[in-house]
Parts: structure tokens; C-alpha cells; sequence
């Protein structure tokens, strides 16, 4: 094979090469993103811990179970522990700067969650202080909260009756350690939540949207699951009790056909790029006729031929996908920060990586094949002649 | 002084290189359709509350409540509202144009798996009133004041299980029967309704979420609404209906946006390099052509111009491409969650001309930035050497 020739064929149309390339570049940064949209979304979903049951409302995600189911599940067999969680649906000073914030059982918290890693504070504050709130990483990098910052929250399910925000007291940051709970949310305590309810402080319905269940070790989590159902089949509201990965995939299934368009937008891109580099190819066999007659004349075989051109596709594909991943590497760190409202885990997988190159090099090798095919079949006599 | 080379010399170019013209139209046609496609996403979903919005239609939720989902209204307060708001227009019975109606979005298995919410409403009679003929009962009929039945939006007949004519929907532990489908130009067609009474029952909700009211013409919602927050007795926070369901839908509208916007922009500069790639080699290989255009007397300038038109063409062959590709979506019925709400929003594509404008307009575009750089290099070339190419 002569592989000057090769290159020299490369760079013979240094703009096409480019233009090409670029294409290949946006192409494959395109399919990794998408992929690691999709990928991101299911993030929740991959990061289930195992031993966690959640016990909802089998009518509704926005009715709550009454307070005084805690005990009942906890007598369960085979339920170690459990945890409340109520959404709270807060706004701080803006709707748009929307987070989560859960009021929780400040008591069993850190060991219903072990996936929620002090950096700084100390547990014992969550327990000593009333209006004590705990918040992720990414909430204290965004809002420029420390350890001891004031949180003032306006409650839209749970106003304040006399009209001012709660405030709630940051005594830890927290670094999950594990994609299941996002480093976005604020945790704060859920007896403070149901005081300031009882003493009419504020309205909103009392009630436990979520208990947290952490099952002993050993024990069945769908036998658990299913004893706990039955114990609230004849209301007075039914529960649902599902393991935490089903739990987060009913987020991730309310997306409908989102994922759907996304792998459609997906191929259309593959599709269109694909034609992109078949033209570049075309164009390139097209012109190099006479030289692949001048080649065939001086005695080269058909396969050298045909080699050269799909090898230029190949050598072309290859450097636009590796080049495309780098950048989708490289961009991801800011791209991660611009979608974390919608997607909170995106982080560029090996597979996704992999996936990118492959489908350029399946690129090349289609669009190498059909001018290669032409090449081999070409009379040298007719690729003398050519006018081109 | 000659004008612009003809026209059908740079069409019939673009015939003479079949193969080439077809994958740069095709390639554009994809990116059009990508475009054009999320576009008739956006289309569909923003007129369902558009249209679904009466400017003459109040709500009166709780104070703080962004949402009738968090709302919650007592039913005394409701009862003073009806009777006591002037504003509230009245039928010709006499009675107020106002409804109170419970709100809440259930669990519900999608019919292709996976789980989502399902808004359901219990009604008081007056909200047929005041939705008028808008409201259309396409299949069955209305079901009867204080008995366990309900009519479903026609978004959900084929997207929910057990919402069909006929079948019965569980609420915790009561069931009701599903009597009839109903149509609405609006997002109460992927909701579920019923009597308020026995819903409220059902779902252990007392009281109301929301009253919603007609309101005389000519009645100032500003200053009603500013009167309704002071309140001593009924502090309520007033809207009207267009206002409300804008705020519901803001955030998907420019996800969506976003979403066409970016896509567009980066496979449109995928799009522009291929159609350089095509435009440049058509150039080369007509170089000797060029010569003798150049040479006859044309000027560069309308060479450019001459060159500018065949992109052009390219560019709106590919716009035509990628409108045919996204034609066959128009009407199929999709659905995602709003996560303003966290509820099951239901819409169709709507490829509207306004969609297949702006496609074609993009498509163009792409096909002029493409050629400009092929063009300029055209038109710059000295006839002498270009007629010595062959």
C-alpha cells in the first residue's frame, strides 16, 4: 500500500479535509451529548441503593401519608428503620432559582442516607438545632452558603401564616457519594416543620409525602415491600411501596417520549453525517480517476486501489471521532453546569465515549466502501480518459 | 454591461452532479427536519394553553400558591366568594358563573408502561358553564351529578389505562365508571373529571382547590385581584386563566426553545460544511467554465451572485426535504410531564406554516453561508489561469 500517497490524498484539498472533519467533530460531540443526556436522566435510577425501600401514596405523589404510619412500618419484619421525607417546594427569592428541600427525621437522617457525606459540619448541629438545614455541594457553590449561613425560604405548600420566609440555619455541606442523591438539595428538620404546623405558625397539610425505609440485612426486599402494602390495603390511604430504583424511575418515566425524540434527533445526525463524508469521499474518488488509472496502469492491484480510498475514509473518520470525543470530554465540565437543572449527572461514561468512536469509524467504513467499490471496478483505460 | 450569467446554467449544474446535489440536499434536509420537528413540538404544546386560556376567566386560589395543585381553599370560603364577589357574572337564572373544583394529579399506568401523573378534577356543574361549548362530549355522555362516574379528555383515551368509554378508574379505594370522552382545544383534554362531591370523598380531600368564575366584561382583574389579597375575611390570590396557564408552561416552552435552538445551530454549521464541500467542488470542477464566463465579459461580482443563486437552490431543495420529513408527524399525539406541575401534559405535532417558514428560511440560510466562501473564490479567479484548467 503506498501510504505517502495516501496521505498526500489527505491533504491534496487541505479545506474539504477540514470542512469534513468538522462536520465528523460536531457530529460525534453531538451523539455523545445525547447519549449522555439519556444517560444522565437514568442516573438516579443506576445509583439505587438496594436496601432502601420508599413508601408513598399508592393515589397520588402529592397525597401524603399520616404521620402515625411511621410506627406501624417500623413494626414491619424485616424493616430496620425508617426515615420521613416531605417536600417542601420552597422559593428562595426567585421561582427560578428552583431546588429541592425536604423536611426530614433529623434523628435517623444521617443513617437512613449514608450516601450524604458531611465536608463540613457536624451532625451533632442537625441535631441540636431546631431550624438546623443540611445542603449539597452544588447548592453552596451556586448560592455562596457556608456553615452558618441564614436560608430565608418562601413556603408556597407550607406558608408561614403571618407572610414572612422561613429561615433555616446551614449547619453542614454535604458531598453525596453516590448519583442517587443529588448534590442540589437542602435537608432540613421535619419537627420543625410539624411544630410550626401544630402552633398555627404556618398551613399546609401535615403529612409524610415519603418514608425511607431501610430494610434488615438479610430480608427479602419484595416481601418487605409487599407486607407493608398489605398492611394499608383497606386505606385509610393506600400505600405503594417500591424499591428505590422503581421509585426513581417513575421521575424518569413522567419524561414520555422525551428519550424517544432524543434518539431519533440522535440518528437523524448520525444519518446526516454520514451523507456529509460520503460526498467528501465521492468527490475525492471522482477527482483522483485519473490517478487511480495512472495506479492500476503502473500495475497496482484493483485492492490497492480501492484500499487507498477507503483507508483515506477510515484515517479521516477516525481523527474526526477521536477529536469529537475529546471535545465532548472537554466541554463536559461546563456543559455539566449548564444543564444540571434538568440533568444533575452529566458525566461522559466510557460506553458513551466508546460509542462515539465506533459509530465514526462505521462512518468511514460506509463511506469508504462505495467509492472503493467503484475504484476496484473501474477500467484503467476509461479512468485514463477521464475528463476530471 | 452583461447582467447575471442565466439561471438554468447553474440549475442544470446541479442536475449534471446528481449524486453530490442529492446527498448535500438530503444532509440539509435532516438538519431542516431536527429543527422543524422540535419546533412543531413547541408549536403543539404552546397552543394548547394559548387557546386553552380565557382572558374572562378568573381563579381564585390560595394566597402563595403558584399552583392550583398546592392551592387549597376551604369550603366556606368558597361559598362566601360566590356570593360575595360583584364581579362574578351570573347566568340567566341569577346564580353565579363560579365553580369550585378539586384538583389532583393521580398515579396512573401509560399504556406503553412506566408510570405518570394524571390530573383529575371534581367539578360543580357551573365549570361546563363556564368552559360553554368548548367543552364537546365526543363520545358517551356527561356523567350525573352525585354519582361515581367520570368523563375523560380525549388526550388520554389512547395514552392511559383504563380510559376508555366504559372501563372504571380507581381513586385509593373508589372505583368510578367512565361514561364519556370529552374534547377541548385546551389542557383540560388530558384531564379526568368528575363530580365534586364524590371525588372529594374518594381522595379524602375536603374543601376545594381552586374557584374559577366568569367575570363580568369590562372588569378590572388588577384591581380585583389587589382588593381579593388585602381581604380581611377571604384573602384569595386572583388571576385570570391566560396568565395562570402561561406561568404553568413557561419553563417546557424554553426548554424547548433552548433545545431547537441549540440543535439547529450546531448541526447547521455541520450543514454549512457540507454544502461548502459541494459548492467547492463544483467550482473546481467547472473551473474551465468559469474561465469562460469570466472571460466573455461577465463580472466577478455576478458570477458571485450567479454562484450565491445555486447554493441557494441547494439550500431551499434542502429546506423542501427536510418539510417533507417532518409532514407525516403533524397531528400524532405525544406526551411528556410538566415538571412545573409534575403532571402528564398530552399535545400533537403541529407542523404550522409559521414552522415550515422558519425551516425554510434556516434551510436557506445554510445554503448561503455554504456558498459564499465558494463563491467569492469563483468569482476571484483569473480567467487566463481558470481557462487553462481543464
Amino acid at each position: 500500500m503506498p501510504w505517502l500517497l495516501l496521505l498526500k490524498n489527505l491533504l491534496s484539498h487541505p479545506i474539504r479535509a477540514l470542512l469534513t472533519l468538522g462536520s465528523l467533530i460536531i457530529a460525534v460531540f453531538l451523539i455523545c451529548f445525547l447519549r449522555t443526556v439519556l444517560v444522565g436522566l437514568e442516573a438516579g435510577v443506576a445509583g439505587a441503593a438496594n436496601n432502601r425501600l420508599m413508601v408513598q401514596s399508592a393515589v397520588s405523589l402529592f397525597v401524603d401519608l399520616p404521620i402515625s404510619y411511621q410506627t406501624k412500618i417500623d413494626a414491619v419484619e424485616g424493616v430496620e428503620q425508617t426515615c420521613k421525607l416531605q417536600w417542601f417546594g420552597g422559593i428562595y427569592q426567585e421561582p427560578s432559582n428552583f431546588f429541592a428541600q425536604f423536611a426530614v427525621d433529623h434523628d435517623r437522617f444521617f443513617q437512613a442516607y449514608p450516601e450524604v457525606q458531611l465536608i463540613e459540619g457536624k451532625e451533632e448541629d442537625f441535631l441540636a438545632k431546631r431550624t438546623a438545614c443540611v445542603i449539597g455541594t452544588e447548592l453552596a457553590r451556586k448560592f455562596g452558603w457556608r456553615v452558618g449561613s441564614k436560608v430565608p425560604l418562601i413556603g408556597t405548600i407550607f406558608p408561614k401564616t403571618d407572610g414572612t420566609p422561613w429561615e433555616l440555619e446551614v449547619v453542614g455541606i454535604y458531598q453525596p457519594s453516590s448519583s442517587n442523591v443529588d448534590p442540589q438539595t437542602l435537608w432540613f428538620r421535619f419537627d420543625y416543620l410539624d411544630e410550626s404546623l401544630e402552633a398555627g405558625a404556618a398551613t399546609g397539610p401535615p403529612g409524610v409525602g415519603v418514608f425511607a425505609t431501610r430494610i434488615a440485612p438479610g430480608a427479602q426486599a419484595e416481601t418487605v415491600a409487599r407486607r407493608i402494602d398489605e398492611l394499608f390495603a383497606n386505606g385509610p390511604q393506600r400505600v405503594q411501596t417500591t424499591s428505590e430504583a422503581e421509585f426513581q424511575r417513575q421521575f424518569v418515566s413522567m419524561l414520555g417520549s422525551v428519550p424517544t425524540f432524543l434518539t431519533t434527533i440522535g440518528g437523524g445526525v448520525l444519518f446526516a453525517i454520514l451523507l456529509a463524508v460520503l460526498n467528501t469521499m465521492l468527490l475525492a474518488a471522482r477527482e483522483r480517476t485519473k490517478d487511480l488509472g495512472v495506479l492500476k496502469a503502473l500495475g497496482f492491484r484493483d485492492g490497492v486501489a480501492a484500499g487507498l480510498l477507503l483507508s483515506e475514509s477510515l484515517l479521516l473518520c477516525t481523527l474526526g471521532g477521536a477529536i469529537g470525543v475529546a471535545v465532548t470530554m472537554g466541554s463536559a465540565g461546563f456543559i455539566a453546569d449548564q444543564v444540571k437543572m434538568i440533568v444533575p449527572n452529566y458525566a461522559i461514561t466510557a460506553e458513551t465515549a466508546g460509542l462515539g468512536m465506533v459509530l465514526a469509524l462505521g462512518v468511514g467504513l460506509l463511506a469508504g466502501l462505495v467509492p472503493a467499490w467503484q475504484a476496484s471496478r473501474i477500467e484503467v483505460v476509461d479512468a485514463l480518459r477521464a475528463e476530471v | 454591461m452583461i447582467g447575471l450569467p442565466p439561471l438554468g446554467y447553474n440549475l442544470r449544474s446541479l442536475w449534471v452532479r446528481k449524486a453530490s446535489t442529492l446527498l448535500t440536499v438530503v444532509g440539509i434536509g435532516a438538519t431542516v427536519a431536527v429543527l422543524a420537528g422540535i419546533l412543531a413540538l413547541q408549536q403543539g404544546f404552546a397552543s394548547l394553553y394559548e387557546q386553552g386560556g380565557r382572558d374572562d376567566v378568573l381563579l381564585f386560589l390560595r394566597p402563595g400558591a403558584t399552583s392550583e395543585g398546592e392551592s387549597g381553599l376551604r369550603l366556606e370560603t368558597v361559598d362566601i366568594l360566590k356570593k360575595s364577589v360583584p364581579e362574578i357574572a351570573r347566568d340567566e337564572q341569577g346564580r353565579p358563573l363560579a365553580s369550585g373544583e378539586i384538583y389532583l394529579a393521580v398515579r396512573r399506568q401509560k399504556l406503553d408502561g412506566g408510570e405518570t401523573n394524571v390530573p383529575i378534577r371534581g367539578v360543580e356543574p357551573e365549570s361546563f358553564a363556564i368552559a360553554g361549548p368548548a367543552l364537546e362530549i365526543v363520545e358517551g355522555r356527561n356523567f350525573e351529578p352525585g354519582t361515581d362516574e367520570v368523563i375523560v379528555g380525549r388526550a388520554l383515551t389512547s395514552r392511559i389505562r383504563n380510559c376508555s368509554l366504559g372501563s372504571t378508574i380507581v381513586f385509593n379505594t373508589t372505583p368510578f365508571k367512565v361514561v364519556g370522552v370529552f374534547d377541548y382545544d385546551g389542557p383540560f383534554r388530558s384531564e379526568v373529571w368528575g363530580p365534586h362531591a364524590r371525588m372529594s370523598e374518594a381522595l379524602e380531600r375536603p374543601g376545594f382547590s381552586r374557584l374559577i368564575a366568569r367575570v363580568k366584561p369590562g372588569v378590572d382583574v388588577k384591581a380585583l385581584s389587589e382588593r381579593m389579597k388585602n381581604d380581611k375575611r377571604t384573602p384569595t390570590k386572583v388571576l385570570d386563566e391566560q396568565t395562570y396557564l402561561r406561568s404553568q408552561t413557561q419553563a417546557l416552552s424554553v426548554t424547548l426553545w433552548v433545545l431547537g435552538a441549540f440543535l439547529a445551530a450546531i448541526m447547521g454549521t455541520a450543514a454549512v460544511f457540507t454544502g461548502t464541500n459541494t459548492m467547492l467542488a463544483a467550482i473546481a470542477a467547472r473551473s474551465h467554465e468559469i474561465g469562460v464566463l469570466l472571460a466573455i465579459g461577465f463580472r466577478p461580482f455576478p458570477v458571485f451572485l450567479s454562484f450565491m443563486c445555486e447554493a441557494l437552490a441547494l439550500g431551499l431543495l434542502g429546506g423542501v426535504v427536510g418539510c417533507l420529513l417532518v409532514l407525516p408527524l403533524h397531528g400524532i399525539d405525544t406526551g411528556t410531564t410538566n415538571f412545573q406541575t409534575f403532571t402528564e401534559v398530552a399535545f400533537a405535532f403541529r407542523v404550522t406554516p409559521p414552522v415550515l417558514g422558519v425551516s425554510v428560511a434556516f434551510a436557506s440560510a445554510l445554503g448561503l453561508l455554504g456558498g459564499v466562501f465558494p463563491a467569492w473564490s469563483a468569482a476571484m479567479k483569473d480567467p487566463v489561469d481558470a481557462l487553462r484548467r481543464r
